[in-house]
């Protein structure tokens, strides 16, 4: 592409339609400018608009276009270059890199944030080495004086050294902090004071101070990445600068950077927050250094909690300052600064309560915006939340001072559930709140039972439970007071291994009925409290409550639980799904009685969220769900698979035809589990769709491999004759799959389970005419790319061949492609590569395919292969006695091996639906150390004297040993 | 490959972590390593050595470069000796000695002539002074000193019949050693060693004697190459009987000298184990000098990272039973040196962590890690994850019945993504032995109690992929109740 104005407008057109809401336009224009990538000049021309165009808007598309453009292709890949090639040419990269800074800094802040972005991820490609300049050119304009340029030049330096605090230190990284030190940490410094000092000579300039402050945010920011790794000499040489400054920019107040604002943090906020953050890390980190300075903040800081207000915009500083002291109450050295029985009890009652409150935030986020409270609530993302670090703040003081703050927090515990006593309408939060203390704070150790030396009796949680607790949750009235309702079934949860198990049953009921609360909380808390205790472990590794326990509720359960995705604002409720998935898995047979009205209900659903799935877990358990429903069924009944077959086909048909990307694969993984229960012949519904799923379009999607194979593994376990004989000319078309599975490193071990099912399963004259070509494509990629993870596969493909069709066969077909391959293959691949193979099925392939190459291939005995008789036994023995060599090659580090490679399709993403451990060898072979034996027995009959005398002139001695031990165990001897 | 039968599974010496000192540091260079160069500031107290004859021993007449330049140059003896004094002076002050601008004077081979000078004492006295005091700047400085060509001269005032005169050679001597591998070794070559060693006798004086020791412990010092073997070898035995001495700064120059010897290969470990020098430093590590005990720690920390039989070595001379004191230091620097050798031991056999275990270790170890510094912390954190790596499962069930979990768990907390990663990686090795046992639930129950779970929880948005993938790992495997 040329960088003319014909192509800036076509871009510009473009560029316009990505952002139309219409699909049918929006679509082709990404398409067409994902096409166009590749080319010279595209992102110059990108460049150029974001600076030049006339329109706003463009500028901003442009810019994020570009910043994705550079996330996705800057990075050149290593070693996959085959699949992805460099899409930038050097002299686009030379630039870009040419012109991005002073761009980003000329341009306006929308945009300069995407150009730093893009920046730093070029910086973390080409930075220091490809891009020596950056540095220097960056630094250069803290002298401007312009702050809106100091800004884009501080943001941009924060986004490329961030990495540094949470890398792993190595000689690399430190040696470019101490390039990136060298050059900036002195002029970081003098800006800081002179940013400070331009805030006390602005003070009463409101939007001066506004751009001031961001900078001393973003150079917060920066001293805690560049002191992240260790203290670096020039921070320790000027401690003393900046931390008095940090100190006096604690203490500081200015009516100008106030904010009406009640949830967005100001600039002032900000700033404090990222100074406590500091404080922590040196604290941390470097206490030794820091020691002089430690006392002065935790005074700062102290007085900054009790004057700080409950709105939500001091959430993020009031979490920091409050984990600022629990980091250092805990340290030896600091402990006088807490002893004092006075400041334990007012840090407890003016530190730790207030902010363990129940605020008005928590009430509106509670009615208003379930998901988000109970996001916080239940999954423990509430790090950054006043209650959070006020619990860990307790937890820190209690290592020296347990026995006052315990008794500090009991007392407050009663004094509250009485309060609660007199008037629950109206005092109902100081319950929450008691009920919060004693979920946080008690210690859920059990002391006799495991040792652990822990004291921290709060109160006796059985007590609590059955007085406080329980009393709440028998009410009539399911709807009211709904947050101690939470709170009460959080209890369950929390306690559920400290709570005796006749309370837990007690308590089933009770949670049931609240499955029908109208607050979403609520239910939703009573769906995942079920699931939990369903998935607790008794004696004997079953599960804590057994099904018969659960026989009297199995109909109100399923009824709620269903009913409970009826709720507003549950239908896609993913607890309320996951619990249903739960109860079917311990309820079993139990639930077959209801599976025509839960089946039916739960293909309405599939169809229902089919039109826009939006829920990726609420789907899985659902897919999951029906996995279960099947799997119950048919275990009881096999018949009963045409039944699911006729409710679910329709809506699968739809799926397919509708192309829903996210749920395809978990089509075809319930497919396969529904093919699997069939015990006949495959049905001929099941072999219309087959020459459908060999399109190579379905297999361009990655998500879409792995279930495929596995669908196409259970047609040909079931159906490889009915493929033979009616579907013959199909087999080009499934070795086309395995051809384009096997060229890619990714996939390469896909298309060895799909080989290793075509000569498990199919009748060997089918596949006869292709087994040349079968073997020439493998050494193809051996040749191109020999990766570790293709070399196991392999191995396990040419033992199961051997097995299948004989040593004899698989010599030949190698000394066919070439003579002396067979050889080579032995010397090369197998004897030196052996010990990688891993999992106990495929290593067992290994050793019985091994045995017959050693004693039932004749050119092993009597051709120049003899030989290698000794050292391949030797490899076999060593398959057997030593540990698997799991050592990858360097260069191999980087290829995408999620999926570790074996003969089962490992992937498995509905655990339900899972395939069950196959064994091709499991008839014909129990031991393979003892068929080894009995084999060379066989073949030391046949020849007299041969093996005795190979082994005892060249096998190695511990080697022998282990295989005299097989012998013994056979109870056999060579001749 | 058949030799893998023997230690099947396990390779020893991956799990050992030797200190790979990062090459590159952004900290300060430590304040409790040893001084690389001294200058000679203060005034001997007796200048007995000035002739009498002059204006008195203590007055030294201030001169200017230029009649420096032209004393020095000149062919009067008095005025030659009056010049080098004044130029001795001027690089013996407090304060920003004028080191470069006298090398510009281009006096130095002038210097290293009067070394030569063998009836003016005071003369060569004087000049040996200005060269040490030169060699004691940078390395540029030194380069001067050795370009003049002093080395052969200074080695051959060792043999000097004036004991003032020796030291101040040995002294220069120490500060060129101490400059890098390259004039250590020049002066290795020019044969240092047999005359540095002669003058060690039970008569030396104190005072002497530490010099030499200073010296002869920069000989050893520096990699890149190591010093020579023979070397090595003729020094090891003088130093072993040095360190028997009673003086504290002769004893901590020793160690430091081991120090060097041993932060190297096992063959060079193995030199100073033979010379049965193990007992005597577990002997030092008990002191209660931090000077002495840096060096001792770290020099019998370098011996365990050699093989298991070096390790047992050190165990066999009682370093298990100081170890708890160590721990419990008040200086954070000394814990993390302790922290370090355990960590160490901890990576042996089954054997040496049994013995480790037997020895009292755990609960100290425990402690450390609950309320140690947060570098020895670090080292504590390896510790348990060799123990788990290394030990038997009983060894792990007492690992974990020492109550070492609790603080372990809150490290996970840290500022440190290597730190975590270990923890997961020995919660990891836990739940294996857990398994083992079938104890995969009561583990799992054990984690939840102590809010471990909470914890790894929160990784899984750790910004770090790989802590982000274990923590994930974790999770998945055993707490997903799937």
């Amino acid at each position: 592409m040329e960088l003319s104005d014909a192509n800036l407008q076509t871009l510009t057109e473009y560029l316009k339609k990505t952002l139309d809401p219409d699909p049918a336009i929006r679509r082709p224009a990404e398409k067409f400018l994902e096409s166009v990538e590749g080319s010279q000049n595209y992102p110059l021309l990108l460049l150029t608009l974001l600076e030049k165009s006339q329109e706003n808007v463009i500028k901003v598309c442009a810019s994020v276009t570009f910043k994705n453009y550079i996330k996705r292709n800057w990075r050149i890949v290593g070693i996959l270059v085959e699949d992805e090639p460099n899409k930038i040419c050097e002299s686009d990269r030379i630039a870009i890199k040419a012109n991005i800074v002073p761009l980003m800094l000329s341009s306006p802040e929308q945009i300069q944030k995407q150009l730093s972005d893009a920046i730093s991820i070029i910086g973390r490609e080409d930075f220091p080495q490809k891009w020596p300049d950056l540095l220097t050119e960056m630094v250069n304009r803290f002298q401007s004086g312009d702050f809106h340029v100091i800004n884009g030049v501080l943001r941009t330096a924060h986004s490329l050294f961030k990495r540094y605090r949470h890398e792993f230190k190595s000689n690399e990284l430190w040696t470019e902090i101490k390039l990136v030190l060298d050059a900036f940490a002195l002029p970081l410094t003098n800006l800081f004071k002179a940013t400070i000092e331009l805030c006390s000579t602005h003070a009463n300039d409101a939007s001066a101070l506004k751009v001031l402050f961001s900078s001393l945010i973003l150079i917060a920011k920066l001293f805690y990445s560049l002191n992240f790794q260790d203290l670096p000499e020039f921070f320790e040489d000027n401690m003393e600068t900046w931390m008095t400054n940090f100190h006096s920019l604690l203490t500081l107040d200015n009516k100008l950077l106030q904010t009406d604002d009640e949830e967005e943090a100001g600039l002032l906020e900000l700033l404090k927050s990222q100074i406590c953050d500091n404080a922590a890390l040196y604290a941390q980190k470097y206490d030794e250094e820091f020691q002089p300075y430690l006392p002065r903040f935790v005074t700062a800081i102290w007085n900054l909690l009790v004057t700080t207000g409950q709105e939500v915009k001091y959430d993020l500083l009031v979490s920091n300052a409050i984990q600022f002291l629990a980091s250092v109450c805990e340290r030896p050295h600091y402990k006088h600064l807490f002893e004092d029985q006075n400041t334990l009890t007012s840090i407890c009652e003016k530190v730790i309560v207030p902010n363990m409150e129940f605020r008005a935030a928590d009430e509106e986020a509670f009615e208003d915006n379930s998901e988000e409270y109970i996001r916080r609530d239940l999954e423990g993302s509430d790090i950054d939340t006043r209650r959070r670090a006020a619990c860990d703040l307790v937890r820190g003081l209690c290592k020296f001072f347990e026995g006052p703050v315990t008794g500090i927090f009991s007392g407050y515990v009663n004094s509250m559930l009485q309060e609660y006593a007199k008037n629950p309408s109206v005092n109902w939060k100081h319950k929450d709140a008691a009920i919060y203390l004693v979920t946080s704070l008690a210690s859920k150790a059990q002391t006799q039972k495991h040792g652990i030396t822990q004291a921290n009796e709060l109160v006796n949680l059985t007590e609590f439970f059955v007085n406080h607790i329980q009393p709440d949750l028998k009410s009539a009235t399911v709807n009211e007071f709904p947050v101690l309702k939470a709170d009460g079934i959080k209890y369950i949860m929390i306690f559920r291994n400290q709570v005796p198990k006749e309370q837990l049953l007690v308590s089933i009921p009770l949670l049931i009925n609240h499955l029908q609360a109208e607050s979403i909380v609520v239910h939703t808390y009573a769906a995942h409290a079920l699931e939990r205790l369903f998935t607790m472990r008794g004696t004997n590794n079953t599960t804590l409550i057994t099904a018969a326990e659960m026989a009297p509720f199995v109909e109100v359960l399923l009824t709620n639980l269903f009913k409970a995705l009826t709720l507003p604002g549950s239908s896609e409720n993913e607890y309320i799904m996951k619990a249903i998935m739960r109860s079917f898995s311990l309820l079993q047979e139990s639930i077959i009685p209801y599976i025509p009205s839960v089946i039916t209900q739960l293909t309405q659903k599939l169809l229902a969220v089919s039109k826009n799935p939006s829920k990726p877990h609420f789907n899985h358990y659902m897919f999951e769900s029906i996995c279960l429903s099947i799997r119950i069924t048919c275990k009881a009944n096999p018949e009963a698979v045409g039944s699911f077959e006729e409710a679910l086909f329709l809506v699968f048909t739809e799926i397919l035809q509708n192309d829903v990307q996210e749920f395809i694969p978990y089509v075809f993984q319930v497919m396969s589990l529904l093919l699997e229960m069939h015990k006949n012949e495959i049905p001929s519904s099941y072999m219309a769709l087959f020459p459908h799923l060999l399109q190579p379009v379905l297999w361009e999607r990655t998500g879409n491999i792995p279930p495929l194979v596995r669908l196409l593994q259970a047609y040909l376990e079931r159906g490889a004759s009915t493929i033979a004989s009616a579907a013959a000319d199909k087999i080009p078309g499934l070795l086309g799959v395995f051809q384009k599975l096997i060229a890619s490193k990714a996939n390469d071990h896909q298309g060895f389970y799909l080989l290793n099912s075509i000569i498990e399963h199919m009748p060997p004259e089918s596949v006869d005419q292709y087994r040349k070509q079968i073997f020439i494509l493998l050494f193809q990629r051996l040749q191109n790319s020999k990766t570790t993870k293709f070399i196991k596969s392999f191995l396990v493909f040419i033992n199961l061949y051997c097995i299948r069709y004989g040593a004899l066969a698989l010599q030949e077909i190698f000394d066919s492609i070439q003579p002396k391959m067979f050889g080579m293959v032995l010397e090369k691949i197998i004897i030196p590569e052996i010990q990688k193979v891993s999992g106990q099925v495929e290593k067992k392939i290994c050793a019985v395919g091994i045995t017959k190459i050693l004693t039932e291939c004749p050119p092993m005995m009597d051709t120049e292969y003899t030989k290698l008789w000794i050292p391949l036994l030797q490899a076999l023995i060593g398959l057997f006695e030593l540990p698997e060599d799991d050592t990858i090659p360097d260069e191999e580090h980087f290829i995408d091996i999620e999926d570790t490679p074996g003969y089962q399709t490992a992937f498995s993403q509905l655990a339900f639906a899972g395939k069950k451990e196959h064994d091709p060898v499991g008839q014909m072979v129990n031991n393979p150390r003892i068929h080894l034996a009995q084999s060379l027995h066989k073949l030391s009959t046949a020849c007299p004297g041969r093996v005795l005398s190979m082994l005892s002139t060249s096998l190695n001695a511990e080697a022998l040993q282990y295989l005299q031990g097989y012998l013994q165990a056979a109870s056999v001897s060579l001749l | 490959r058949m030799r893998k039968f023997k230690n099947k599974g396990k390779d020893a010496a991956a799990l050992r972590m030797q200190r790979v000192e990062m090459s590159v540091m952004l900290r300060k260079a430590k304040k409790d390593e040893q001084i690389l160069k001294r200058r000679n500031v203060s005034l001997p107290v007796k200048d007995e050595n000035v002739p009498p004859g002059q204006n008195g021993t203590h007055e030294i007449i201030q001169l200017s470069l230029e009649e420096i330049v032209e004393g020095i140059n000149g062919n009067n003896p008095k005025l030659q000796l009056l010049a080098t004094q004044a130029t001795r002076k001027m690089l013996s002050r407090q304060k920003d000695p004028p080191i470069t601008q006298i090398i510009q004077l281009g006096i130095i081979p002038r210097m290293v002539e009067f070394l030569g000078r063998a009836g003016n004492a005071a003369l060569q006295f004087e000049a040996a002074w200005v060269l040490t005091n030169v060699a004691s700047g940078t390395s540029e400085h030194a380069r001067a000193v050795v370009d003049g060509g002093a080395i052969p001269a200074l080695i051959s005032l060792l043999s000097s019949p004036h004991m003032h005169i020796s030291e101040q050679a040995v002294w220069a001597l120490g500060n060129l050693a101490g400059d890098g591998p390259l004039y250590r070794d020049v002066l290795i070559n020019h044969d240092v060693i047999p005359p540095l060693l002669a003058l060690v006798s039970p008569v030396t004086p104190v005072g002497f004697l530490r010099n030499i020791t200073w010296t002869l412990s920069n000989l050893c010092r520096n990699k890149n190459p190591y010093p020579p073997l023979d070397a090595v070898h003729k020094i090891l035995p003088v130093l072993i009987c040095l360190i028997q001495h009673e003086d504290k700064e002769i004893i901590t120059d020793c160690c430091w000298a081991l120090c060097y010897l041993t932060d190297s290969s096992n063959d060079r470990i193995q030199i100073v184990v033979d010379m049965g020098v193990l007992p005597r430093l577990v002997e030092l590590l008990a002191s209660m000098n931090v000077m002495v005990m840096t060096p001792a720690l770290r020099a019998t920390g370098n011996v365990v990272t050699g093989t298991d039989q070096q390790t047992q070595a050190a165990i066999d001379a009682g370093v298990l039973a100081v170890l708890p004191r160590l721990l419990r230091h008040s200086r954070p620097g000394i814990q993390k040196e302790a922290a370090w050798m355990l960590s160490n031991i901890a990576a042996g056999s089954s054997q040496q962590i049994q013995q480790l275990i037997t020895c009292g270790l755990l609960p100290p170890l425990v402690e450390l890690l609950d309320k140690g510094d947060f570098k020895a912390q670090k080292e504590g954190v390896w510790v348990v994850a060799n123990i788990t790596t290394g030990g038997t499962v009983d060894q792990v069930v007492e690992l974990v019945r020492s109550g070492v979990l609790k603080p372990l768990l809150n490290l996970l907390s840290a500022k440190d993504s290597k730190t975590i990663l270990i923890i997961l990686d020995t919660i990891s090795n836990l739940f294996l032995a857990a398994e083992k046992l079938g104890q995969t639930e009561k583990l799992c129950l054990l984690l939840e109690e102590l809010n471990g779970v909470e914890k790894i929880e929160d990784l899984q948005n750790h910004e770090n992929n790989i802590v982000y993938r274990a923590a994930l790992n974790i999770i998945e495997k055993y707490f997903s109740g799937e």
